[in-house]
């Protein structure tokens, strides 16, 4: 597959009024053409800022280091409105207020239509009824004029899906598309993405803190901790056999009945530090059990680990021979 | 009774135009104070045809005559029908009225959009905002006016100009709020333009913040303009005014109370019924009531 959109060394700082924060570190990672790669970590791990990074959209006490490559040409930061909403689009995390409340769903969507491929009138409202159609909402006719707030929370995230891929973007990021919806409203929105990328070839950077999502829909799995990516896999191998401790703490603390029969969550204790500079240590090592003095005085580098596929760790997991 | 109610919507969507006029009309208040102001319009545009004599009509023979079946509101001192007056006098409140708030919002919505989407314009317009915010109201018009010199555009003018402040706030102080708002961080991600932005996402959300400052404004501009009348800063008799009634009806207060009584009711009237028209709005436009 060919590569579509490469993140090389992407570093983000902030200066905030407590000091400088360090939130994304050295992050490298590709996206594939119709791909759907997931970004996963705990909150506050930077996975919405590096998605904000590649959009340009992070506020303006924030300063972006590293290259970003769309399509293979290089995309300065100076350039990435020109992108945005075109080849990239992104949708947010809130449906119930990320529609404006005083226009209808055909003006919002037609507003689109008309910015980036300057269609209006009737051929306007052809392509907004396909699209509402394409994410799967019935009676798209009616819905194009009624308000966001006639609209349930899976609606109003199944019309801003339709916004972001009115103009065929070629990647679209969504962050957190599905957290706040219910379980059976998640499936379907899942749905909807699967569809996109089969039928309009979009490929997705999904970021989520919810496993059961990568499983059910990504291809490949980027974790991030604390600024850091420390794992990077295919996702069958990275549920198969994950070798760093906090990937290994993430799958333990996904909710399964059979395996806590005793009816009790696993957690990592602790939470994610704030970085404020470059940290010559891995910054797992204070939660993490297997953690010594080398992870405490020297950075790990992300390489191939004993799984085969990238791990940022000095004393991965063992793959477990064939028990697992 | 349980309800899952959404969260709440900051702003009444314009879709709801027929609930808020619904709920106005249920609002028995609203709806006299929107009856009296409508009344008040129309007497104003049509006073050459209501009014029972002209008001300039001068009646030697019957000065200073109380209220009675021939003359309502009594006469002057040189026996001017009251009522006559007063009909006309609407004109000039009703003008200042729409006139010197549209003005204002003219003027003060650009720059309140500006100051508060704009980080480094917003200390000018601030500051702008804040020195003009330092004289009381009455002050800064009878200033602008004295300036101006008398007329109705005087009054007009000088009004608006010491009501653009508030404007400026109420729009800045909106767009502030709207601007930090997901749809609006979700119209950026799908690349619209600041003016886009403006436009389309956030003045149509502080419009009906808007419109609760301009039903304030309304009933001030209209006392206002009786001020700067009866200080002689804004019309001039003989044109008549409630404010230059009440000036007339100075010398006379004991003689004939009524020149004085009947012109600043009207302006009681007036200014009551808006703000009842206005505090319906308020609470019509208020999403936070879910009364359908």
């Amino acid at each position: 597959m060919t590569e579509l959109l490469r993140a090389d060394g992407l570093t983000v700082r902030f200066a905030t009024e407590d000091g400088p924060v360090l939130a994304v570190d050295d992050v490298s990672f590709t996206v594939d053409e119709a791909e759907v790669l997931a970004l996963v970590g705990e909150s506050g791990c930077g996975k919405s800022v590096t998605a904000l990074a590649l959009t340009g959209l992070l506020p303006r006490n924030a300063t972006v280091g590293g290259q970003i490559r769309l399509g293979g040409a290089r995309l300065e930061q100076s350039r990435l409105r020109s992108v945005r909403g075109k080849d990239v689009a992104y949708i947010f995390q809130e449906p119930m207020t990320s529609l404006n409340p005083v226009l209808t769903v055909g003006t919002q969507i037609g507003e689109v239509l008309k910015r980036h491929q300057n269609m209006r009138g009737p051929a306007a409202r052809r392509r907004s009824v396909e699209l509402l159609d394409l994410v799967g909402i019935p009676l798209p006719q009616r819905r194009l004029g009624e308000y966001p707030h006639q609209l349930s929370g899976g609606m109003r995230q199944r019309v801003m899906i339709a916004m972001a891929v009115a103009c065929r973007p070629r990647l679209l990021i969504a962050d957190e598309p599905t957290t706040a919806l219910d379980v059976t409203v998640q499936a379907g929105i899942l749905d909807v993405l699967r569809t996109l990328r089969k039928e309009i070839g979009t490929a997705v950077l999904l970021i989520t803190h919810d496993l059961g999502v990568v499983a059910d829909i990504a291809d490949r799995v980027v974790v991030m901790y604390a600024g850091r990516v420390i794992e990077h896999a295919t996702a069958p191998a990275l549920f198969d056999a994950p070798t760093h401790p906090y990937t290994r703490g993430l799958l333990d603390a996904v909710p399964n009945p059979a395996r806590h029969a005793d009816g009790g969550l696993r957690e990592i204790p602790g939470r994610v530090p704030t970085i404020r500079s470059i940290v010559e240590a891995c910054t797992f090592a204070d939660r993490c059990t297997r953690a010594d003095e080398v992870c405490r005085t020297r950075r790990p580098d992300l390489e191939p680990g004993p799984a085969g596929h990238p791990v940022r760790c000095w004393h991965p997991l063992p793959v477990a021979g064939g028990t697992a | 009774m349980t309800v899952v109610a959404d969260p709440p919507v900051l702003v009444a969507p314009i879709g709801t135009r027929r609930r808020i006029w619904r709920r106005i009309i249920r609002n028995p208040l609203a709806v006299l104070g929107l009856g009296i102001v409508c009344l008040a319009v129309v007497i104003a545009i049509l006073a050459p045809f209501v009014a029972p004599f002209p008001f300039d009509k001068v009646d030697f023979s019957s000065p200073l005559q109380p209220p009675s079946g021939e003359h309502w509101f009594g006469t002057d001192s040189i026996g001017r029908d009251q009522l006559s007056r007063a009909m006309y006098g609407l004109r000039a409140s009703v003008a200042v009225g729409l006139l010197s708030v549209v003005l204002s919002l003219a003027v003060g919505v650009p720059l309140g959009l500006i100051a508060g989407f704009y980080g480094f314009f917003d200390p000018i317009v601030s500051r702008l905002t804040d020195t003009l915010l330092a004289f009381p109201f009455l002050v800064l018009a009878v200033g602008l006016a004295a300036i101006l010199g008398p007329s109705l555009t005087t009054a007009i003018i000088s009004i608006g100009i010491a009501q653009i402040p508030g404007v400026i706030r109420v729009t800045r102080g909106e767009t502030l709020r709207l601007r930090g708002l997901d749809f609006v961080a979700a119209a950026i991600a799908g690349g619209a333009t600041d003016l886009v932005l403006l436009r389309r996402h956030i003045l149509p959300n502080a419009v009906s913040a808007l419109i609760v400052q301009a039903t304030v404004a309304v009933p001030g501009a209209i006392i206002g303009e009786a001020v700067l009348s009866f200080l002689g800063l804004g019309v001039r008799p003989p044109t008549p005014s409630l404010g230059v009634m009440l000036a007339d009806a100075q010398t006379f207060i004991r003689d004939g109370p009524w020149m004085a009584v009947f012109p600043g009711l009207t302006i009681v009237v007036l200014t009551l019924a808006l703000n009842l028209l206005g505090d319906g709005l308020r609470d019509a436009l208020d999403p936070r009531e879910s009364r359908p």
